[in-house]
């Protein structure tokens, strides 16, 4: 908007924006995504903020264990939970499920959350406690502190690994380069993954950024294909041409005319990677290969329902609500860049 | 033709001897050997390890491991000089010595007590067969009809709420809604059982697709997705050709032009990501496997990687390295017959 400034002057003049200045213009008025984005900064400021969330309001440590309140239902549901249960065994005979116990259910439910919003910190399991008695809200908290660094990690590496990849392999096209790096996208691209994936992290049991690492190492070669084709594309265009016949070194040309027109792939692909690799990382540690137990993360809180999920529902539901939330905000993120970079939709 | 069908089937050559390479990079890479597991067990002494190393040929040079793995140590004793390279299971007793993965002979597994792991494999491989194929059919099934729909309902209601959906359902992992619907379904409604492949017992027909129903269809979930998108943009894409114009133009009822003029051409790229769909289900069992309870190839890696059952870990890689690799290569060849403007070469390009 500054750009608009001293032009002020003159009415008649067509507003000029530069490409970037378009861009901010076009986000500003994208209403979902600037939802999207303040629903990511509230998941990364209660993530970022678990430590004073969970010591003040919430009361609970997320490594505390209570072996005395092993697998409870949230503090608030604590009556309107055996209450759903008993609804829900109605269900399952011959009559078909006994609706009139719903008006219990919700009687029962707004005391409980009355009662768990007047009391204070320390008395209010919000999300129920898992199968060593942890408050699964607290650990949901820090656990994003993990899953979203992961998510922001792989990116990194893979958008790194992705364009350096792929500007060689179309600077060097056809020749022993690319076909080099051509067979080992198609080797990545024609093995299980995620079975690979699950090997490496047993054998090297690694940390959130080993994680990331091998999870990144992995997921870079989709962007590096992208790269390669649009340089293909773009190395008969008339700029690089002119630019190469003008005596401009290939790095030149790489750093001034080829990347800033692949940039809105790369931030895109970033973004949607960040998302990808949030839930790669919660399959992993599902799984138990992942992230290890002491730490939580989104993955691995839900490990501890595989044996009695139907007992404990919020044990799964609780950390894939975290997940939905920020994978959402992130996807509606990218989208929105996805139409804001394109140069070609007003 | 041929010469594509050659090049392609060499191309898939290397990719499978790329994947033994790494398959026995997996063995090597383990912190302190493949054995290491052994010690922690302190009733084992150093020279059991060594003797356990110098028995299965850990101590030999990696190269002469990997032939040994690849192509079997048996043959070896023909000529002295390589004789001497051979492991100790195999110089005590012709009968062990290994025949080499491309033999079929992965060896035997450490967790399930000397098993041949292709026994172990084989035992499971119907099972993951039966989720995989079921999956990718509800896939094709699914999602090629809400492709259809969406394109050519563009920019209503039906297009709006199938891209919705498929956006929700991409941004929780599709294990987590399996595991959602067996709550539900299976453990408040008990329509549907709590995992497993058959009731114990009751091996008919109907139970073994009722304990089907709900694992394929969420393991479909990926690919249905990608389907429909692919269907979506490539009938728009087709709907916006100068042919389809002029078959309108020249008067034939819609049905007609969708049916034979865009829906026959946008289904040949749909093809292409058969391959790649095939390979995500494949992979992606090991979660569904888990969730549930299913008999099958993934289940045993997970048990194999926990219990560092290396041989079958190598043996569970490659194999399903092969099958995802001869599925790709099979839609390849299967796409050149079936459409016509493909000209060979131009995958080798962009």
């Amino acid at each position: 908007m500054t750009a608009r400034a001293p032009r002020m002057s003159r009415p008649d003049a067509v507003r000029e924006l530069t490409y970037w200045g378009r861009v901010r213009a076009k986000l500003v008025r994208d209403r979902l995504t600037l939802l999207a984005s303040a629903l990511l900064l509230f998941m990364i400021t209660i993530s970022l903020g678990a430590g004073w969330i969970s010591d003040r309001l919430l009361g609970f440590s997320p490594t505390a264990t209570n072996l005395r309140a092993r697998n409870q239902p949230p503090t608030w549901a604590e009556e309107a939970w055996p209450q759903f249960q008993v609804f829900t065994q109605t269900c399952q005979t011959e009559g078909g499920c006994d609706w009139s116990r719903w008006g219990e259910i919700m009687r029962s439910t707004r005391e409980g959350l009355r009662r768990c919003l007047t009391a204070g910190p320390g008395s209010c399991h919000w999300m129920g406690t898992d199968e060593a008695g942890r408050d699964v809200l607290a650990r949901g908290l820090y656990g994003g502190r993990i899953s979203l660094r992961i998510g922001v990690y792989v990116a990194a590496i893979s958008l790194t690994l992705g364009v350096v990849v792929g500007l060689i392999a179309g600077y060097y096209a056809a020749t022993w380069v690319d076909d080099l790096i051509n067979a080992i996208i198609m080797t990545l691209n024609s093995i299980p993954l995620l079975f690979l994936l699950i090997i490496l992290s047993r054998i090297f049991t690694p940390g959130p950024e080993g994680l990331a690492l091998l999870i990144g190492a992995f997921g870079w070669t989709g962007l590096a294909r992208l790269i390669r084709g649009q340089i293909f594309s773009l190395r008969e265009r008339d700029f690089v041409l002119a630019s190469r016949a003008v005596g401009s070194s290939p790095w030149r040309i790489m750093t001034r005319h080829v990347l800033p027109n692949v940039s809105s792939i790369v931030i895109v692909s970033a973004v949607f990677n960040v998302a990808g690799a949030i839930i790669a990382e919660a399959g992993l540690s599902y799984l138990g290969v992942g992230i290890g137990p002491p730490l939580p993360s989104w993955g691995n809180m839900m490990q501890g329902s595989l044996g009695n999920f139907t007992d404990a529902p919020w044990l799964v539901l609780a950390p894939g609500l975290f997940i939905f939330l920020t994978t959402l905000a992130i996807y509606l993120i990218g989208d929105g860049l996805r139409d804001a970079l394109d140069p070609w939709i007003r | 033709m041929t010469r594509y069908i050659i090049r392609r089937s060499l191309q898939s050559l290397f990719l499978l001897w790329m994947t033994t390479l790494i398959a026995f990079s997996i063995y090597q890479l383990a912190p302190g050997g493949p054995l290491q597991f052994l010690d922690d067990d302190p009733r084992r002494s150093v020279a059991d390890i060594a003797r356990l190393q110098r028995l299965y040929g850990l101590d030999r040079p990696l190269l002469v491991q990997y032939l040994a793995w690849l192509v079997g140590e048996d043959w070896w004793s023909a000529w002295p000089a390589a004789a001497r390279w051979q492991s100790g299971r195999c110089l005590a007793n012709a009968e062990a010595c290994g025949r080499g993965i491309v033999r079929l002979d992965f060896g035997r597994s450490f967790y399930f007590k000397g098993t041949p792991v292709l026994r172990l494999i084989a035992e499971r491989i119907p099972a993951t067969f039966l989720l995989s194929f079921s999956s990718l059919l509800l896939s094709v099934v699914i999602g090629i009809p809400l492709g259809i729909i969406a394109a050519l309902s563009r920019g209503r209601w039906p297009d709006h709420f199938i891209r919705v959906t498929t956006v929700l359902l991409n941004t929780v992992p599709e294990w987590w809604i399996g595991l959602l619907l067996l709550i539900v379904l299976g453990g408040y409604l008990n329509l549907v059982p709590l995992g497993g492949m058959e009731t114990i017992g009751d091996g008919s027909l109907l139970d073994r697709l009722h304990h089907l129903v709900l694992p394929a269809f969420v393991s479909a979930i990926g690919g249905w997705i990608s389907f429909s998108r692919i269907m979506r943009f490539e009938m728009l894409e087709v709907l916006n050709q100068d042919y389809v114009r002029t078959a309108r133009a020249k008067g034939l009822p819609e049905r007609v032009v969708i049916v034979r003029h865009v829906l026959r051409n946008a289904l040949m790229p749909f093809v292409t990501g058969l391959g790649g769909i095939f390979l995500l289900i494949l992979s992606g069992s090991v979660l569904f496997e888990i969730v549930f309870a299913w008999p099958g190839m993934g289940r045993l890696a997970i048990t194999a990687v926990n219990s560092r059952d290396y041989p079958v870990m190598m043996a569970l890689f490659v194999i399903t390295s092969f099958l995802g690799i001869v599925g790709v290569l099979m839609v390849d060849i299967l796409y050149h017959f079936v459409d016509p403007r493909v000209r060979y070469e131009r995958e080798v390009g962009v």
